[in-house]
């Protein structure tokens, strides 16, 4: 009766209740339970080995005692011995299941379960396709049954081939559900989502962790780009759609940054990266991954107000270092305006007035009312507090209102000024006060390392000259007392000074300004006495534009990736 | 107006312009004669050294300063007495007060009756 039951019949069995999802305990226990079944007077089950072979997880079995069973979890399985009575040959498990046919050796490490009553048939190892060790299927005589002797064994390779694909199957089931657990761990750790889009289909498939992004109920499917779009931020729907559009015209790849607007009104910045494939119909799709960037964009933010902090703090001490040059610059116009005035009260009072004298001399106080407030204006606006502005700059321009500032103290200190400005500059895109700000700092900071200089001319040249790859260049040579080579690297840390007074603050903000205006700035040593502190920018105004605001924009295409992608395909924008 | 020859030369030396257009304009109203300078170097090359019977000098110049011409002066025997202007208050304590000639020093901007009581006190020590 037993004979006709085929691997089929058994695999259908088996196979239904994995289909339904049931656990593999289950699944092994009917396995068991229909051996039983057939094979009368016998008792069968499954211990699974765990991942290394070497140890029992658990067992399965239908009609054996429990207490037996749980004797057998966690036992050590031997491969490598061939005890006595069993047929197994070197890649077979060998377990003390039967105290009676299999004696114990002297290492093995606990006492041979045992169940009353029943006595080990055999003992089939369960090998997974690549040979790995997955369990044992052993099979019992029932001794109350002594008739029934004759085991049906052809039945026992089928069911061992039908368990191994059991666990098999269960196994990689669950190595996906583990990699998708990891998969979603891994994305929360790291604040990153990952999501598909099927461009013609519009299918989107979001990770969990992606719902959480955007707030959304992660039983909102299918997500759509409309359910999406409601999550964007006003200000940079316009440049999301504009987004939407690019990919969906085919490039391979692409980068954004935008912000969400969530129920609580709360916003949430987020950064895209994009990779396009084609499938074999030549359809495209991107998978890409989403980073929470808030907490970095906040820091961002915090960073570059203490930058503005601590550039208006440099002001504030280049000030009163200026205080005196201030006071001249302001003193001479009035001493014009107060002589001229007092020379006009005087024409008029003679008889008969010198009206003609009068009128020039009128003139000329205005003039100089005029250059007073000229004066005032620069200071103003030189010292004033307010955000970073980005406009097209003349960098003679700039540096010639600097030196009219600043000329008279560097004079007073006995610094001849020399300036050496280029014929035609092409613009620079960047906020005057600032760049003024690191021109005024390397003048003082010149005319400080020439002040112990009495045995040479305290000479300052500056110059501005075109730099290669589309730069302007300023630099600021001084015949102070230079720098000692290793400290190069020391000149431009905050709060690094070789002044008694000072804070320091002044080469290391200069130096943050220049960098936001994609610039560098460096100091070399001059072939003779002193230094020479330079720095370069770019004049194409597109390149300069994005960190000269100091706070980013959003809501911006990344282009460079784009771009990239559009060289590749040999395509024009 | 004429210049008559009887007026006393005040010489003003300093390098901002507006000073130079100015002051010889008011000197030239208190009644004396006056030529103005752009540099001590320009001063001392001029032709009218000994004709100058008071000096108006800036103390902060670029190369020679106002100290220096006075200490040229000096050596060359020409004691013409000597009023200091300056813009900055702090550079009125360097001098040596009346010495070398040294009648006063007037911070900018300074009236016309601080400039005429200076005036006068140089051409009484003259």
């Amino acid at each position: 009766m037993w004979v006709g039951l085929g691997i089929a019949e058994i695999g259908r069995t088996v196979g239904g209740l994995i289909r339904q999802g049931r656990p593999l305990p289950v699944v092994l226990s009917a396995l068991c339970q229909l051996f039983d079944a057939t094979a009368k007077g016998f008792s069968s089950s499954v211990l699974l080995l765990d991942r290394t072979g070497a140890r029992v997880r658990s067992a399965a079995g239908s009609s054996l005692p429990a207490s037996y069973i749980k004797q057998l979890e966690g036992r050590r399985v031997s491969w490598s011995e061939t005890p006595s009575g069993a047929t197994i040959n070197a890649k077979k498990p060998v377990i003390v299941l039967d105290p009676v046919s299999v004696p114990l050796r002297k290492d093995q490490e606990a006492a041979p379960a045992t169940a009353p009553g029943l006595r080990l048939h055999e003992a089939s190892p369960i090998v997974s396709l690549t040979g790995e060790p997955l369990g044992i299927f052993a099979v019992y005589r029932r001794e109350s049954n002594p008739d029934v002797i004759h085991c049906p064994s052809a039945l026992i390779p089928k069911f061992t081939q039908v368990a191994g694909a059991a666990i098999e199957r269960m196994r990689s089931d669950e190595a996906l559900e583990r990699s998708a657990a990891l998969l979603e761990r891994t994305q929360q750790l790291s604040s990153t989502c990952c999501f598909s889009w099927h461009v013609e289909t519009d299918e989107i498939s979001w990770s969990k962790e992606l719902c959480r992004l955007f707030e959304l109920d992660p039983s909102d499917v299918p997500v759509t780009l409309e359910l999406i779009g409601a999550r964007i931020h006003s200000e940079d729907l316009a440049s999301f759609r504009e987004m939407i559009e690019r990919a969906r015209s085919g490039v391979s790849d692409f980068e954004f940054e935008h912000r969400l607007r969530l129920p609580d009104n709360s916003v949430k910045y987020l950064r895209i990266v994009a990779h396009g494939t084609r499938n074999q119909e030549g359809q495209l799709e991107y998978i890409g991954a989403v980073q929470d960037v808030t907490h970095r964009r906040h820091t961002e933010e915090a960073l570059a107000r203490l930058r503005a902090e601590l550039a208006q703090a440099a002001r504030v001490t280049s000030l009163g270092v200026l205080t005196a040059a201030i006071a001249h610059e302001v003193s001479q116009p009035l001493a014009g305006i107060v002589t001229n005035a007092s020379t006009c009260r005087r024409m008029l009072a003679i008889d008969p007035p010198d009206v003609e004298g009068a009128r020039e001399t009128t003139r000329r106080t205005i003039r100089d009312a005029e250059r007073a407030s000229e004066v005032i204006k620069r200071l103003r606006a030189l010292f004033c507090k307010k955000g970073a502005t980005s406009e097209s700059l003349d960098l003679n321009e700039v540096t010639r209102e600097v030196v009219a500032l600043s000329v008279s103290e560097l004079e007073r200190n006995k610094v001849i000024v020399r300036t050496e400005l280029a014929g035609e500059l092409p613009p620079v895109q960047g906020d005057r006060v600032q760049l003024q700000q690191v021109i005024l700092n390397l003048f003082l900071n010149a005319s400080d390392a020439m002040s112990g200089v009495d045995d040479r001319p305290r000479q300052l040249l500056i110059r501005t000259e075109r730099d290669e790859e589309d730069r302007v260049r300023l630099s600021v040579r001084d015949t102070g007392v230079g720098f000692e080579p290793q400290g190069v690297d020391r000149l431009f840390d905050a709060f690094y000074t070789t002044k008694s007074s000072g804070m320091g603050i002044g080469l290391s903000v200069s130096r943050s300004i220049i960098e936001s205006h994609k610039g560098r700035l460096w100091a070399t040593p001059n072939e003779g006495p002193g230094a020479t502190f330079s720095f370069s920018i770019p004049c194409r105004p597109q390149d300069a534009m994005a960190g000269a605001t100091g706070a980013r924009s959003l809501g911006a295409i990344r282009m460079s990736a784009v771009t990239n992608a559009e060289e590749r395909h040999g395509r024009s924008l | 107006m004429t210049v008559t020859v009887k007026r006393p030369l005040v010489a003003v030396v300093d390098d901002d312009e507006s000073v130079r257009e100015s002051l010889p304009d008011l000197l030239r109203e208190l009644g004396y004669s006056a030529r103005a300078f752009s540099s001590a170097e320009e001063f001392l090359a001029s032709d009218c050294i000994g004709e100058t019977r008071c000096l108006i000098l800036d103390i902060a110049m670029p190369g020679m300063t106002g100290p220096d011409l006075q200490q040229e002066l000096t050596v060359r025997g020409q004691e013409i007495p000597i009023i200091f202007i300056t813009a900055q208050a702090d550079e009125t304590v360097h001098l040596r007060s009346l010495e070398q000639g040294t009648v006063a020093c007037l911070l900018k901007p300074f009236s016309d009756t601080a400039l005429f009581e200076a005036l006068n006190t140089a051409f009484r020590v003259s």
